[in-house]
């Protein structure tokens, strides 16, 4: 319920009608919200930008309205680009971020690993041996079971 | 499509298009004046930014959205080097608006902070693995990853629809935005890179305080990037920058 004139009404010195459709989102204890959107659309064209729009969206609309038009008041030149240009370099910063964090993690993982291979000591024999053990084992194997093939190989 | 970026904002002498000098000895009126059917005088602020042929389109949604009058007052204000940029960026919003009546580019923005909270939140996570990967005991299973819930606490991020593919268009007007988060201007701790302070952009031209949503700042000279990316955007949107059809002056643009 109005008790008075919304913010769009007194600023425009009119008499604010019972279906003003600037009451609901311009309300008279923020006269700077109205100023804002006024300054950059004007009072006609945001009316008309709400006319449009279905009254449970209004309010979205209002509101929006007046953030791109706050943004444009702070920065003349770039609006709310600026915004979203500096939303692109933080984004851009975290993907490297990430992506130095991603690799140190790598890094971490495989060294994890390496450590679990040397600590065991099968392993160890395996790797100081093997080129000697698999012959000889090989070469006992065909001994003890296969003799006479063996010593073709002798 | 190419962008004289050397317009100087004067409309003195004939352009490389065919109309936008003011009126003034050339193809006629320019786009601006083409559609408010009036006479194209010397001196037309509008004219070097619009050119009679795309220029009517750009400025037909630019009109609807600020009004001429609006955007004449705003054009005034800004030095003729920067008068360009400021037409571009106005051209994107309004067709923004146009295209989505109730978020306008907002929605963009909204898209965009929120891949910010979700690499936030990926960036703390992996910082805490990474953390017990360097301590000395055995490493211990990592956290399970935050939900994106670990945004601003006024975000409702249940109520929102997916970031669009293309972050400059909108399809679809989304059920419901929160935007109380937008209307905090010190809310740093929500969208500021925690571990990065520095970087954030404060004020985008000059130096400020840290807010929540980074808020640009009138005047610097750091408009290269931003007017590659204004153009971009507009293309993205499906139509050319306007161009400048000025000669060339005394003016450096720096790209």
């Amino acid at each position: 319920m109005n008790s008075g004139r919304c913010a769009a009404c007194k600023s425009q010195r009119r008499k604010c009608p019972s279906d003003c459709i600037f009451s609901p989102y311009f309300p008279a204890n923020d006269p700077q919200r109205f100023a804002c959107v006024h300054k950059i659309y004007g009072s006609s064209n945001v009316g008309k930008m709400l006319q449009e729009i279905p009254p449970n969206l209004r309010e979205e609309a209002a509101n929006t309205l007046y953030l791109e038009a706050k943004w444009r008041i702070e920065d003349p030149i770039y609006g709310c680009v600026g915004i979203i240009s500096s939303l692109y370099k933080q984004i851009q910063n975290a993907e490297i971020e990430l992506a130095k964090i991603q690799t140190q993690i790598a890094f971490y993982k495989l060294q994890t690993q390496q450590q679990v291979i040397e600590a065991e000591p099968n392993m160890e024999v395996l790797q100081s041996q093997s080129s000697n053990m698999e012959q000889f084992e090989v070469d006992n194997l065909f001994e003890w079971e296969n003799p006479t093939i063996a010593s073709w190989f002798n | 499509m190419s962008i004289n970026t050397s317009c100087s904002g004067s409309p003195s002498g004939g352009g490389g298009n065919s109309s936008g000098s003011g009126g003034s000895g050339g193809g006629g009126p320019c786009g601006a004046c083409k559609f408010l059917r009036r006479k194209c005088v010397q001196g037309c602020i509008f004219a070097p930014y619009f050119d009679s042929e795309q220029g009517a389109t750009h400025f037909a949604a630019v009109h609807k959205v600020f009004g001429a009058s609006n955007v004449s007052k705003l054009l005034l204000n800004i030095p003729v080097h920067k008068r360009l940029d400021a037409v571009v960026t106005i051209c994107y919003e309004a067709q923004a608006r146009l295209r989505d009546p109730v978020y306008g580019c907002v929605a963009h923005i909204f898209a965009l902070q929120q891949q910010v909270v979700t690499l936030q939140a990926e960036l703390t996570y992996l910082q805490g693995h990474l953390a017990t990967l360097e301590l000395p005991h055995p490493p211990q299973p990592p956290p399970s990853p935050p939900q994106p819930t670990l945004g601003p606490p006024t975000l409702s991020i249940s109520d929102l629809p997916p970031p669009p593919p293309t972050p400059a268009t909108t399809t679809a007007v989304p059920a419901t935005y929160d935007l109380s988060s937008l209307f905090e201007p010190m809310a740093q701790t929500s969208w500021a890179m925690q571990h990065r302070p520095a970087d954030v952009p404060r004020q985008f031209f000059s130096g400020g305080t840290s807010t929540s949503l980074p808020s640009s700042g009138a005047g610097g000279s750091g408009g290269g990037d931003l007017q590659t990316l204004a153009h971009e955007l507009l293309r993205r949107h499906g139509s050319d920058p306007p161009t400048c059809s000025s000669a060339p002056s005394s003016h450096s643009h720096s790209k």
